[in-house]
């Protein structure tokens, strides 16, 4: 942590108070576990217990939440069927289960903080008099988004799937993808309150040994109460916590993280959250999309230099604009200059002013079309193109060239496909247009070259964040510079892909074949 | 070891270009037309025997002491206090050509730029940079190269690109009028620009292929001579004899170019490309500087150094010199030094360490 910051950190560190768990086992008696049970979820309205007999005979108690279970089928396949057995025919309790309960998922339980938390997580738990054992039965079932295209990363060609907010559908989605036991999906759970399930994927063969332990360990080592969203898992295992820039992808495409585990990337899946992580990533992977990949490979090269273009355009077109116009007038065309000249003649502003004022407001503009709800969009549409855009200009506040500079510097950053990076780069602007209006092109250059040190400081889980660039790998740079065809992108990127170099058999551009 | 980053010889070769290049193609020209005249293209080629040189002996005393810097093996060689006082003089003298390098940038961007912008501002930016660069390491220094290296080699092309119509084949005869002495004379400001490689000797304890090198300290010795040796021939072709009369020829020239009335006076953009050079240079100097101090004072890490060198390294640049007319007046001397701190210096070791070699092969005999 960089010393300025320092104080931020805690000083004395926690015991980990959150890890606490309720190790008493289950006692032989049925009255005492339900009391103690019942104390546990005392005011939970939506738990249900339910006494009843096995066979008329046997007390049993189940525990459930409701909307969290299948009733209908825990009424068919369960309790009617241990209802009607009788328990005598079963002295043992785990028999009785495994012969009359017709439903998969069955599991023993023996203390009550597992029964906590598989009440918890959607199951019915039966407990039976005489046993200090728990049965938990899945008959989980709820309500969840179905499937949709995801609204942040949309594609022309390519599929329509995004992932949504139940951990089960995106992995099961994954699995379709994926059909190969080789896909190693480990759970674990985070956070004392909120027992939000986590899963970590790979490709076993792939990815390398080293990453999916330090993943892993950073996962474990989180202690908090709650953890709602990926964003949040993300902040904690991150490297560079003092940069912009971000260093793990989250994307909603199943098809983005399936290519990006057959490269021997790490994913992290957060129940309740439809965006999967995916690391360890480089600064060029926030620039391709998947949608590279499934067009020809030159249309992909020519869009992949158009979004290059306009990276550059979105950081740098304000600055150099305020440069030009305050320092290096004498690089400007004469003809260009004289219009733009007698432009902003009304202006009462010197440019880095009209610029920063400009860009502010602009981004005051999006931030609120972003948030408003749907039905008063419109206004904001309206104030924005009117208000910010003619009338400024017409009552001399701003000059027209200045409103151009700040409309294109607007498109670029939408070009920039991942939202992430388009708002480090939108932050970024702000220094740079200050830099030029102070120093000139040197002050431009300064903040490129400041840029380009952090760029190159940071890593992502080992990986640095311009490679291939820098450290130089000739060979991967034609999926960075260019989007080479698919038949001589032969080699997975060597620093996730190591282990496991070749995707493919060389020489697999099929053409027909020769004759004789 | 104090440095635990590793680079490989490609890159060193690739930070060792602009290192050299970046103030070269500035002032150069000048220098060695006023000896050279219409031959001032040939000078840089008399010249990369300097580098060569500087490569073969950073080279054969690494060999000797393969995990050690200049300033290390001074002391094995010259014995502890000796060694002590030339390993500190090495860091000084770096600090201190450090300084005038970057002066030589802030005098330019000021006399042609900013005109009223302080000199601590433009040295300060430049210098705190360079400090943030060294201060994150070796490995991080030479990406930073890797990514702006083809930028500094299109600034290059960029101007003798689009003065290519400007230019009058006539003027660089007559060729050799007095014979091959004047180009000789010019080579000696380059001489000392390419005595800098021994830089190298910094960073080839950190190579992960130190058999490499030569081969790749060779090639960016050959692609600095190309670079220098053609801009010298553009700027004879351009202004012919009025070269040395410019002080910066390069820039002039790229006040000249026009294309279609629209690509004009592009120096501004020039220079800001070229900044970077400098950037790179300086950082490879910075680095040179407060690793030398801190292999000297056997301190565990020098990165807490680059910060407090890099504010004594504005001071020397705003003390050493007064002006630009003082430093064009100092650069015959400041070539000297050069030459004697990076060539005769790291020769005496090497015959030194030879004769001790040989000295304790007798006694072990």
């Amino acid at each position: 942590m960089p010393k300025p910051f320092k104080f931020l950190q805690q000083k004395k560190s926690l015991p980990p108070l959150l890890k606490e768990k309720d190790e008493r086992p289950l006692s032989h008696s049925i009255e005492e576990n339900e009391q103690t049970l019942q104390s546990i979820y005392a005011h939970c309205y939506d738990v249900v217990f339910r006494s009843f007999y096995i066979g008329g005979e046997r007390k049993a108690l189940l525990i459930y939440i409701e909307g969290l279970v299948d009733v209908s089928e825990m009424d068919d396949n369960m309790l009617s069927p241990l209802m009607e057995a009788s328990a005598l025919e079963f002295p043992e309790v785990v028999d009785l289960i495994e012969k009359k309960v017709s439903v998969g998922s069955v599991q023993e339980v023996n203390t009550f903080s597992d029964c906590i938390s598989e009440v918890s997580s959607g199951n019915s738990l039966v407990l039976i008099d005489g046993t200090p054992k728990a049965i938990s039965v899945g008959l989980t079932k709820w309500k969840s988004r179905s499937i949709t295209e995801s609204d942040a990363e949309v594609v022309v060609r390519g599929p329509r799937e995004g992932f949504i907010e139940a951990i089960q559908v995106n992995t099961s989605m994954l699995r379709r993808r994926l059909r190969t036991p080789k896909l190693k999906l480990k759970t674990m759970e985070i956070g004392k309150y909120t027992k939000t399930q986590v899963i970590l994927g790979y490709i076993e063969g792939i990815a390398q040994e080293n990453l999916i332990k330090e993943v892993e360990n950073r996962v474990q080592r989180i202690d908090v109460d709650g953890l709602i969203d990926s964003g949040e898992l993300e902040e904690f295992i991150q490297d560079a916590n003092y940069s912009p820039f971000p260093q793990v992808l989250s994307t909603e495409r199943p098809d983005v993280v399936t290519a990006n585990l057959l490269e021997g990337r790490v994913i992290l899946i957060v129940d309740g959250s439809p965006f999967v992580l995916v690391m360890p990533v480089t600064f060029f992977s926030f620039l391709q999309i998947a949608e590279d990949y499934y067009a020809r490979f030159m249309i992909g090269t020519l869009i992949r230099w158009l979004r290059y273009t306009f990276l550059f355009i979105s950081l740098l077109l304000p600055s150099i604009y305020v440069a030009l116009f305050t320092f290096h007038q004498e690089m400007i065309p004469t003809d260009l200059l004289i219009s733009v000249a007698s432009a902003r003649e009304q202006t009462p502003f010197p440019a880095l002013v009209e610029a920063l004022l400009m860009e502010v407001t602009f981004e005051a503009l999006r931030e609120a079309g972003l948030r408003l709800p749907k039905q008063v969009g419109a206004a904001v549409s309206i104030v924005g193109a009117l208000v910010i855009g003619e009338a400024a200009v017409q009552a001399g506040i701003v000059s027209s060239p200045m409103v151009i500079v700040v409309a294109l510097t607007g498109i670029a950053s939408f070009t920039i496909p991942r939202y992430p990076v388009s708002i480090s780069i939108r932050v970024l602007r702000f220094p740079m247009i200050f830099l030029a209006g102070t120093l000139g092109l040197l002050g431009v250059i300064f903040g490129i070259i400041a840029i380009v040190i952090h760029l190159c400081t940071i890593r992502s889980f080992g990986v640095p964040y311009l490679s291939p660039l820098a450290p130089l790998h000739g060979d991967e740079l034609k999926d960075v510079l260019i989007r080479a065809p698919w038949w001589t992108l032969n080699k997975r990127p060597r620093l996730t892909g190591e282990r496991n170099t070749f995707r493919q058999s060389l020489h697999q551009q099929q053409s027909p074949e020769k004759r004789g | 070891m104090l440095e635990k980053g590793k680079i490989s010889s490609f890159e060193m070769g690739l930070i060792m270009h602009p290192t050299i290049i970046s103030t070269g193609i500035l002032i150069v020209p000048s220098v060695t037309g006023k000896f050279a005249g219409k031959d001032m293209w040939l000078s840089p080629i008399w010249a990369s025997i300097a580098g060569f040189i500087a490569i073969l002996l950073a080279i054969a005393l690494n060999k000797q002491y393969p995990k050690q810097t200049i300033v290390e093996y001074s002391e094995e060689i010259l014995g502890c206090v000796l060694g002590k006082v030339v390993g500190i003089f090495i860091a000084i003298f770096y600090l201190h050509m450090n300084g005038i390098v970057l002066r030589e940038y802030a005098e330019f961007v000021s006399g042609n730029f900013l005109l009223e912008t302080p000199i601590f501002v433009i040295v300060g930016g430049m210098a705190f940079l360079c400090a943030m660069v060294v201060r994150a390491g070796l490995e991080v220094m030479v990406r930073t190269a890797v990514v702006f290296f083809p930028i500094v080699l299109l600034l290059l092309l960029l101007t003798v690109g689009l003065l290519l119509p400007d230019l009058e084949a006539k003027n660089i005869m007559p060729f050799m009028k007095d014979g091959i002495v004047p180009s000789i004379k010019g080579a000696y400001h380059p001489f000392s620009w390419f005595s800098e490689f021994f830089l190298i000797t910094f960073i080839l304890p950190f190579l992960s292929d130190r058999d490499k090198a030569l081969k790749w300290g060779s090639i960016s010795v050959l692609l600095v001579m190309v670079m220098m040796s053609m801009t010298n021939l553009f700027s004879v072709l351009l202004f012919g004899d009025m070269t040395s009369s410019f002080i910066y020829p390069v820039m002039s020239a790229a006040e000249y170019v026009s294309i279609a009335e629209f690509i004009e006076h592009i120096e501004s953009m020039v220079m800001a490309l070229w900044v970077i050079g400098v950037f790179l240079k300086v950082s490879m100097f910075h680095y040179a500087t407060v690793l030398g101090f801190a292999q000297s004072f056997q301190l565990q890490d020098y990165r807490p150094l680059s910060l407090p060198l890099g504010l004594l390294l504005v001071g020397c640049s705003v003390w050493s010199i007064s002006s630009l007319q003082e430093l064009t007046d100092l650069l015959p001397v400041i070539s000297f030094h050069l030459i004697m701190g990076q060539i005769f210096l790291p020769l005496v070791l090497l015959i030194l360490s030879f004769i001790r070699k040989k000295r304790r092969k007798k006694s072990s005999a």
